[in-house]
């Protein structure tokens, strides 16, 4: 039998259907693939040999006698990254904080992704509760990158990324705060959605900044993408900012003629030249694909990164504020001690980056401090809806690089915060606005890869999947790299 | 400037321990990150208003008790019998 791990998830559930091969023999390549790669990359943090091959046999069941109700996801290898949910499968979120802890009920995408007969492979490794861009503050170490192992694989998604590149498993959901899904998605070469605010439900993603933070999946392509989104995406009772006015379509591809696509200048030009160039030659692809195209520039973009990390941090101490070490943590008793003590002393225990943010969150909240920091940083935030509102009348969609500077080494940034926070620049004006933005392989710089982000306005997911397709198709981008 | 004092009374804020290494270091990052956001202070925003997410009571959800078909505390590893065993409140 073929290489059944190389398979696009569309492929994996067209197989199973047509009984080319049965979803057990695929997970069984799946778990030996995840046997010889990851400990090369540490992707994947828990594996859940029994539980895959349980639901394999059931998808397997289904199809032999011939089920009307087989699930459109039927067969198909998912990992979920570990700050995600899972009914009593460990989540840890990378934190010693959350050593052990099996959560009682499945987030609402895990649900949905159970219904549609997705088979979950695993838990994928992250930052620390989400908080990086590069998968190093994992308490499990970090997640390489499957081009370069002596490279980083982007965070704080680096094991939903690199788990699709080293293919552990066709498609994977991370989560994207300021940029953890599409960062990692275009360090690794592979396909990466951050939806609309309010778009997929929340319920079960273990919060870090509530205002900006979406589920979104991962892939090799933009189809297997649409494929996970239209499972995931939709109303929810147990989250109350998903919009639920608004109908998800299925992504089915369109095409829809001339597109009007803005490409931002500041974005672009602030990208190491090799990267920039790259993306204006983009530019160029669309045109010759028959789109308008022209540069465009925005004003409050310089603002946007303080504002940014002003609410995440603000955000992220006021949620870390709940692990006291008494309902869910490691093993230490408390017997003996006062409150504040045994409070104070568990939580030393978070790692490096989390008690920075702890504590620059704590000072920006303070009351003396709140107008300067808080407040601003909220006002810079409707000014960047209100000019992305008006580049959205005129554009169908606007592209930039998905990040500023190649994959990098270990250590490089590690200890340099300021660094660190300045490679998110590109991705966390999607989060403050609340609108979608998908990052697609766009080709390799001294054989790492880049990645050219396209964003649209709310609930216009279908023109960035009808622009990625598009980009997809005219470019032959490799996606697997040889492990 | 923020000063170690400031960092120690922060961490006294948000009940966090940290040893004298990690002051002298996180001192130095933070005066940097702080640094870095009063960035926000050269932009003049005095007629803009945050845009908050709002919803109607009656868009919400009913308030009924929905109970786990497993046992929400059982990760706890500070049991006693039926309960949770937490430290001393003076």
């Amino acid at each position: 039998m073929s290489k059944l791990y190389n398979l696009s998830a569309k492929e994996v559930n067209t197989g199973i259907r047509r009984r080319e091969f049965t979803a057990e023999e695929y997970i069984f390549q799946i778990l030996e693939r995840i046997d010889k790669v990851n400990p090369k990359v540490n992707a994947i943090i828990s594996i859940d040999t029994e539980g895959a091959l349980e639901k394999a046999r059931l998808v397997d069941r289904k199809v032999r006698e011939n089920e009307k109700k087989i699930g459109p996801l039927a067969g198909i290898a998912i990992g979920i990254k570990d700050n995600i949910c899972t009914r009593g499968l460990k989540t840890t979120c990378a934190s010693k904080m959350l050593e052990g802890y099996i959560p009682p009920y499945d987030a609402t995408v895990v649900r949905r992704l159970k219904d549609d007969d997705a088979i979950i492979i695993g838990k994928l490794n992250l930052d620390e509760f989400a908080m990086g861009s590069s998968t190093e503050f994992s308490r499990f170490g970090p997640t390489r990158n499957p081009w370069n192992i002596d490279y980083v694989a982007g965070g704080s998604s680096g094991g939903s990324a690199a788990s699709v590149a080293a293919s552990e498993c066709p498609v994977s959901l991370g989560s994207d705060t300021g940029g953890s899904i599409r960062c990692p998605a275009s360090f690794c070469s592979v396909v990466g959605l951050k939806p609309t605010y309010g778009h997929v439900s929340r319920f079960g993603l273990i919060p870090y900044a509530n205002s900006l933070e979406q589920i979104g999946p991962i892939g090799k392509t933009v189809s297997d993408v649409a494929m996970i989104m239209n499972t995931i995406a939709g109303a929810d009772d147990n989250d109350q900012t998903i919009q639920v006015t608004y109908r998800t379509p299925d992504y089915v591809f369109s095409s829809k003629g001339k597109m009007r696509i803005g490409l931002v200048r500041e974005l672009t030009e602030g990208a190491e030249p090799e990267i920039s160039k790259r993306i204006y030659s983009t530019m160029n692809l669309f045109t010759s694909l028959d789109c308008y195209c022209e540069e465009i520039s925005m004003n409050y973009v310089e603002y946007a990164l303080a504002s940014y990390y002003t609410i995440a941090m603000a955000e992220a101490s006021s949620n870390l504020a709940r692990y006291d070490n008494i309902r869910y943590g490691f093993n230490f008793a408390p017997d003996g001690y006062e409150w504040n003590t045994y409070y104070a002393k568990v939580r030393s225990n978070f790692g490096d980056e989390a008690k920075r943010r702890i504590i620059v969150g704590t000072y920006v909240l303070s009351s003396a401090y709140y107008g300067k920091y808080y407040l601003k940083a909220q006002k810079i935030r409707t000014m960047l809806k209100q000019e992305l509102g008006l580049l959205f009348k005129k554009y169908d969609i606007l592209i930039a690089p998905t990040m500023p500077i190649l994959p990098f080494k270990f250590g490089e940034k590690r200890d340099d915060p300021i660094k660190m926070f300045m490679i998110d620049i590109d991705t966390v004006i999607a989060n403050l606005a609340g609108i979608p933005a998908i990052s697609v392989p766009a080709g390799f710089i001294n054989d790492l890869p880049i990645g050219l982000q396209i964003m649209a306005s709310e609930f216009q997911e279908q023109k960035l999947f009808d622009a990625a397709l598009l980009f997809e198709s005219k470019t032959n981008i490799n996606r697997s790299p040889e492990l | 400037m923020v000063s170690k004092e400031t960092i120690t009374y922060l961490c006294r804020l948000s009940k966090l321990e940290i040893t004298e290494e990690e002051l002298v270091k996180y001192e130095l990052q933070i005066e940097e990150i702080i640094k870095y956001l009063d960035k926000l202070d050269s932009v003049t925003l005095s007629d803009i208003e945050p845009i908050p997410l709002e919803r109607n009571f009656y868009q919400l959800r009913e308030d009924n008790a929905k109970s786990f078909e497993s046992d929400p505390l059982g990760c706890s590893k500070n049991r006693k019998d039926s309960f949770v065993k937490g430290p001393r409140i003076t």
